[in-house]
C-alpha cells in the first residue's frame, strides 16, 4: 500500500457572507491558492474529491458539476462527498484512500460552501433560513417536523452527558475555552472573526441559542473554500522538494457513524456518548501507533461545532477522562503553553465553519503548525449529522 | 421576579399551536406559509468599487410523499390515538417508533408490531430551542426530547411541554416521568403527540389512554406585577433611560448595529418598578421615551438595572427571559429580542474596529 503525504493546502478568507464571489469563484480561488502552495500545476492532479455538504446552500442538486471544468479538471475523475458536518473530513478520507490504494498518484480535495445567501424574509435576516436549510437534514419521518436543528441535536448529546457528569462542563470553563480560541484566531489571517476580542465574561453572558449552548460558544456560519492535495510517496517527496515545504504524512485514519435512533445500548445511539469520535480516534491511533495521545499528539484541530461538544470530544479522544473535560482548563491541558495545542486556527467557532471545507481548514492549520513550530504529530477531526452521529479522524506526522 | 398568579382555568392550547399572523392567515393551510414567500425582485449590492447583483429566489419541490412502511405508526396516531412499537421475535428488542421492518441485529428477522403504553421517562434532559429555524420561529421556546416509553428499548423523539407557562430548563430532567398527550386535530405526523410531566397530569387521567390536549389545564401566566417604585429603582430607571439615549446615538455610528435593526419596526412597552418606557425600533435605530402607549408587545422587568446589564454585556435579554427576570407578552417576539441582543456586541465591535483604525 502507498504512503500518503500532504503536498499543499490553502483556503479563501472565511466570511459570514461572500457577496463578491459565488461558490464557483470561491472554488477557483481556493484551488489557485492550493496549487500555488504545492507549487504544482492542475495538470499534475489526477483526480478531485469535492466536499460540499448541502445542495440547498449551493442552490443545486449536483453542485460539483460546474466546478469540474473551471478548476481545470475536465476529462479527469471527480466525485462529491457529503456527510453532514463531517463532509470535509470524509472528503479527505476519500482522497487519501484513492492515493493509498495506488489508483491515483495525486488527488485534490476541494471543500466549498455557501450558506448565507439563504434569507428569511420574515425576520429580514439570514440565520433562521440557514438553520431551516440545515433542518432538512434531520430524520424526515420523526424529527424534522418537530423543528429539528443542528444546535438542539448536539445539545441533546451534551445535556445527556451532563446528566451523567453533572459536575463537568461548567459554564466558566466553556467560556474560558471560547476566549482562548478567540485569542488563537488572531494568528489566522483567514479567520472570520479575526480582529474580534471575546473575553471569558462576554462568552459567559452571551445569550443562549439552544440551552445549554450560548452564542459565543457556538460555531459561526461561514462561506468559503479550501483545498488539500494528497500524493503518493514518490510524488510527495519530489513535490515537497520543489516547493520547499516538509512533507506531512498521513499515518492514521479512522471513521465511524453511529445509529440515528437513541437506545439503551450501543446497538443504537447512547445519547451521553459521542461514540463515533471515540471509535474513529481509536482506529486512527491504532493505525498510527499512538498509545497515549496526550503525550504523543502535539496539535489537534478539532471540529468545535459547540465548545461544550469540543470538551466531550476531547474526552472521547482520551486527552482527558469522560466526566473530567473541565481539566482541559483546570489542569491546564489546552491553555496556552499546555501540553496540547487545540484549534490554533480559532476552530470553527472563530475561524469559520463553511461546512464542506471547514475540516480542510483544520488540515491546513494543523499542517501549518507542524511546519512552522516543528511539531511531530497532529490530528484533525470532523463530526456531523444528527446527534453527533458521524466521526472522522486523521493523524498527520512530520518525519524530517 | 415572583411567579405571577395564574388566570382562571382555561382550555388554551399549548404554544406549538401558535397561529400565523392573523392578517396573513390563508383560508386553507399551505405547505409553504404564504407570508414567507418574497416577491420577485433583484437589487444591486455595492462593496467597495464593485457592484453585485442579487435576486430573490427559492428552491422548492412539492411532494405527495408516501410514509410507506412507516404508515402503521402514523395511522395509529391519527385514527386510534395509539402508539406502536416493533418487537424482534429473536432478540426481543422493542423499537419505538417502529422505524424498521427487519431486525439488523438478528439476520433481518421480521419485526412484529405491538401497542405501547403512553407513559415513560425522559431518556435524558431535553434541549430547549430559543433560536429556531424560520418555519418554527413562532413556536419558541420549545423543547424537543426523547421519551423511553415503558417497555421500550429505543426512545421516541417528541415535543415536550409544561402546562404551567414558559418552558425552562428546570422542568424536564433525565428520568422525569411523562405522559404522551394527543392533539385534538391530528394529521398523522410526529406533532400529533407531545409529552408533559406526569406530575402535571390529573390523577384521574394518568391511566387513561389517548388523553387529548384539551383535557389538561393549560392556565397561562398573566402579566406579572412590578413592585412599587423606590428611590433606588427610580434612580436606576433614570440611569437606564440615559444609557438608552447613549445607545441610540452609538447605533447611528455603527453599520453593524444598523444592520441588526435593518428592515425591522416594532414598539415595545417596557414596565419596571422604576417606571415605564417605550422602545420604538425603526429606521435602523431605536428610540426610547418614558411613559405608556399602545405597543406591539410588552416587556416586564421588576428591576430596571437589567437593561443596563444587557447594554454592558453583563446579561442578555434572552437569558433574562429564561431566568424569569424578564417577561414578554408574545413569544413570537423572541425575534425582536434576538435583534436587540445583537446590539451591545455590534457596538463593541464597531468601537474595537474604530480603535484599531485610529
Amino acid at each position: 500500500m502507498e504512503e500518503v503525504g500532504i503536498v499543499g493546502a490553502d483556503l479563501t478568507p472565511c466570511k459570514g457572507r461572500w457577496v463578491e464571489l459565488s461558490y464557483y469563484g470561491l472554488s477557483q480561488l481556493a484551488v489557485k491558492k492550493t496549487l500555488e502552495d504545492a507549487a504544482i500545476d492542475i495538470k499534475d492532479v489526477d483526480a478531485v474529491v469535492y466536499g460540499i455538504y448541502n445542495d440547498i446552500f449551493e442552490y443545486s442538486a449536483i453542485p460539483e458539476h460546474p466546478l469540474h471544468g473551471i478548476i481545470g479538471m475536465a476529462n479527469k475523475p471527480g466525485m462529491r462527498v457529503t456527510c453532514g458536518g463531517a463532509t470535509g473530513a470524509y472528503a479527505m478520507l476519500a482522497g487519501y484512500t484513492m492515493v493509498k490504494s495506488g489508483l491515483y498518484d495525486t488527488v485534490l480535495c476541494l471543500g466549498v460552501e455557501k450558506a448565507t445567501d439563504c434569507f428569511d424574509f420574515d425576520s429580514m435576516t439570514s440565520t433562521p433560513e440557514v438553520i431551516k436549510s440545515i433542518g432538512w437534514s434531520g430524520d424526515t419521518f420523526y424529527e424534522r417536523e418537530l423543528g429539528w436543528t443542528a444546535s438542539d441535536s448536539y445539545a441533546e448529546v451534551v445535556l445527556a452527558y451532563m446528566d451523567e457528569h453533572p459536575k463537568d462542563l461548567s459554564d466558566e470553563v466553556s467560556a474560558e475555552i471560547s476566549a482562548i480560541l478567540c485569542q488563537q484566531a488572531q494568528n489566522n489571517k483567514y479567520a472570520q472573526r479575526h480582529g474580534e476580542k471575546v473575553t471569558k465574561e462576554m462568552a459567559m453572558n452571551s445569550r443562549y441559542v439552544v440551552y445549554p449552548f450560548k452564542l459565543l460558544e457556538t460555531c459561526v456560519y461561514t462561506e468559503g473554500a479550501a483545498g488539500v492535495i494528497f500524493a503518493n510517496k514518490e510524488k510527495t517527496i519530489s513535490m515537497c522538494k520543489n516547493n520547499g515545504k516538509p512533507p506531512i504524512w498521513i499515518t492514521g485514519v479512522g471513521a465511524a457513524n453511529e445509529h440515528h435512533v437513541v437506545g439503551k445500548d450501543f446497538r443504537h445511539k447512547v445519547m451521553h456518548r459521542i461514540y463515533s469520535d471515540h471509535l474513529s480516534a481509536q482506529a486512527a491511533y491504532k493505525m498510527a501507533g499512538v498509545t497515549n495521545p496526550l503525550k504523543e499528539v502535539q496539535v489537534i484541530e478539532l471540529h468545535d461545532a459547540f465548545i461544550k461538544q469540543l470538551q466531550v470530544t476531547m474526552a472521547e479522544f482520551g486527552f482527558t477522562k469522560l466526566g473530567r473535560s473541565d481539566d482541559l482548563v483546570k489542569e491546564g491541558l489546552m491553555v496556552p503553553g499546555g501540553p496540547i495545542l487545540v484549534n490554533p486556527s480559532g476552530g470553527l467557532t472563530y475561524a469559520g465553519h463553511f461546512v464542506g471545507g471547514s475540516n480542510m481548514l483544520s488540515c491546513w492549520s494543523a499542517r501549518r503548525e507542524l511546519i512552522d513550530k516543528q511539531l511531530r504529530r497532529g490530528m484533525i477531526h470532523g463530526t456531523g449529522s444528527t446527534i453527533a452521529q458521524y466521526g472522522c479522524v486523521m493523524i498527520m506526522e512530520r518525519r524530517d | 421576579m415572583a411567579r405571577p398568579k395564574a388566570k382562571a382555568k382555561s382550555k388554551a392550547k399549548p404554544r406549538a399551536e401558535a397561529k400565523p399572523r392573523a392578517n396573513q392567515k390563508p383560508k386553507v393551510e399551505k405547505v409553504i406559509p404564504l407570508h414567507m414567500i418574497p416577491n420577485v425582485e433583484s437589487e444591486v449590492i455595492k462593496i467597495g468599487d464593485g457592484r453585485y447583483l442579487q435576486s430573490n429566489e427559492a428552491m422548492f419541490t412539492f411532494y405527495k410523499r408516501s410514509k410507506g412502511e412507516q404508515s402503521p405508526y402514523f395511522l395509529a396516531l391519527l385514527e386510534k390515538k395509539r402508539i406502536l412499537g416493533a418487537r424482534c421475535p429473536k432478540c426481543k428488542l422493542v423499537r419505538v417508533p417502529p422505524f424498521e421492518v427487519y431486525c439488523p441485529d438478528c439476520q433481518f428477522e421480521k419485526l412484529k408490531l405491538l401497542e405501547m403504553p403512553d407513559t415513560g421517562v425522559m431518556n435524558s434532559t431535553p434541549p430547549i430551542t430559543y433560536f429556531a429555524n424560520s418555519l418554527f420561529a413562532h413556536m419558541v421556546p420549545f423543547g424537543r426530547g426523547r421519551v423511553m416509553l415503558d417497555g421500550a428499548d429505543t426512545a421516541i423523539p417528541i415535543h415536550v411541554y409544561t402546562t404551567r407557562g414558559v418552558l425552562t430548563p428546570r422542568v424536564f430532567k433525565k428520568n422525569t416521568p411523562v405522559k404522551v398527550i394527543f392533539r385534538k386535530n391530528r394529521l398523522g405526523k410526529p406533532t400529533d403527540i407531545f409529552a408533559v410531566p406526569l406530575s402535571e397530569v390529573p390523577e384521574k387521567l394518568r391511566a387513561k389512554k389517548g388523553v387529548e390536549e384539551h383535557e389538561l389545564d393549560w392556565s397561562q401566566s398573566a402579566e406579572p406585577p412590578v413592585d412599587k417604585p423606590t428611590p433606588e429603582s427610580e434612580k436606576s430607571f433614570k440611569s437606564v433611560l440615559a444609557a438608552f439615549q447613549a445607545m441610540s446615538k452609538a447605533v447611528t455610528k455603527s453599520d453593524r448595529a444598523k444592520k441588526d435593526l435593518s428592515g425591522w419596526k416594532r414598539s415595545i412597552q417596557v414596565k419596571t418598578a422604576g417606571g415605564n418606557f417605550l422602545i420604538n425600533i425603526g429606521k435602523q435605530n431605536l428610540k426610547v421615551k418614558p411613559g405608556k402607549a399602545k405597543a406591539d408587545f410588552v416587556m416586564v422587568a421588576n428591576n430596571p438595572k437589567l437593561f443596563e446589564d444587557w447594554m454592558n454585556f453583563r446579561d442578555s435579554l434572552t437569558n433574562a427571559i429564561i431566568a424569569e427576570k424578564l417577561w414578554i407578552s408574545k413569544n413570537k417576539e423572541f425575534t425582536t429580542v434576538f435583534k436587540l441582543d445583537r446590539l451591545p456586541r455590534s457596538l463593541r465591535r464597531t468601537l474595537e474596529t474604530s480603535e484599531l483604525v485610529s
